[in-house]
């Protein structure tokens, strides 16, 4: 039986080089990250690491969740409408207005 | 979207004009004015600038060839009035956003205090608390970031597209927007919403 070699780990060699034991740097960077994976963006093997580091560190995982709702707040925030008399209003102002220049 | 006819009497070709332009406004203003709104934050000075949107195409109709959707176009037009007539009231401030300012430093910080549990997002907003510290959250944005939190996040379009409009390229959008969301989840999070109220149909006003 043969054994493989196993490298030490690269310093700065990307998200999966570090290993979670509170590591307040691989928090950083996965705060550089999130909204790539909100937005399904990243390489499989990056959110497989995201994932690995969110089930270890609880706050992470709380903060990716606040951040989703952020998200997701803003994207069913209604707007307000305009009146048909606003409509008509401004379009006659559109008009008056190019024909003066 | 328009087709150029040669030889069209004058008067032919302005009727023609006022046709598409009415045709262009028709179809578009509510858009324009959703977009105008959301960037502005309040009625007024999004009327106002819905107006020079329009004034703005259609002294431009003319050159327009369809190269972009008619949509893009009028986002453009729109944004690049909205610069213009910022920088005369002398609106908030551009500055940048860094990353590191969203790394939280205390427990509290990590969460939004908002009852959403078992909610909607739209019954979620139906709390008027909440939809005003959204709003204050998003109008509190340094301008530029606040464009591509609007035109991505609540407009819905693409990176690509955001970047056509604002000149920019995807990864600068991306990275605007990133921060654009930490700024406002920070916001929201330094708020506590307890309210739930206006839990009735057509309660959804600004």
């Amino acid at each position: 039986m043969t054994k493989k070699k196993t490298s030490a780990p690269k310093k700065g060699a990307g998200p999966s080089s570090h290993s979670h034991a509170n590591d307040q740097g691989h928090c950083v960077n996965l705060l550089r990250q999130l909204s790539a994976y909100i937005d399904d963006e990243l390489p499989s093997d990056i959110c497989q690491e995201i994932r690995r580091h969110l089930g270890a560190c609880p706050n992470c995982e709380v903060f990716i969740a606040s951040l989703q709702q952020t998200v997701t707040l803003c994207r069913h925030r209604p707007a307000p409408q305009l009146t048909s008399d606003d409509r008509m209003n401004m379009r006659r102002a559109i008009l008056n207005e190019a024909n003066a220049r | 979207m328009r087709t150029t006819a040669p030889k069209t009497p004058p008067q032919r070709q302005a009727k023609q004009e006022s046709g598409e332009f009415d045709r262009l406004y028709r179809d578009y203003v509510d858009l324009i004015y959703r977009y105008a709104y959301r960037l502005c934050g309040e009625a007024e000075s999004a009327k106002d600038l819905v107006q020079e949107t329009f004034l703005n195409a259609y002294q431009g109709l003319k050159g327009f060839r369809g190269e972009a959707q008619v949509s893009t176009w009028l986002y453009t037009i729109a944004s690049r009035a909205c610069i213009r007539m910022r920088r005369k009231r002398k609106g908030q401030p551009e500055y940048e956003l860094s990353l590191e300012e969203f790394v939280p430093t205390s427990e509290g910080e990590f969460r939004l205090q908002i009852p959403m549990d078992g909610l909607s997002p739209e019954e979620a907003l139906q709390s008027k608390e909440l939809r005003e510290a959204l709003d204050q959250a998003i109008e509190k944005l340094p301008p530029k970031y606040r464009m591509a939190l609007v035109l991505r996040d609540m407009e819905g379009l693409s990176a690509k597209e955001v970047g056509a409009i604002m000149g920019l390229n995807e990864r600068a959008v991306k990275s605007r927007l990133h921060r654009a969301r930490l700024f406002v989840r920070r916001e929201l999070s330094a708020r506590g919403i307890t309210q739930h109220d206006d839990h009735k149909p057509g309660g959804m006003r600004p």
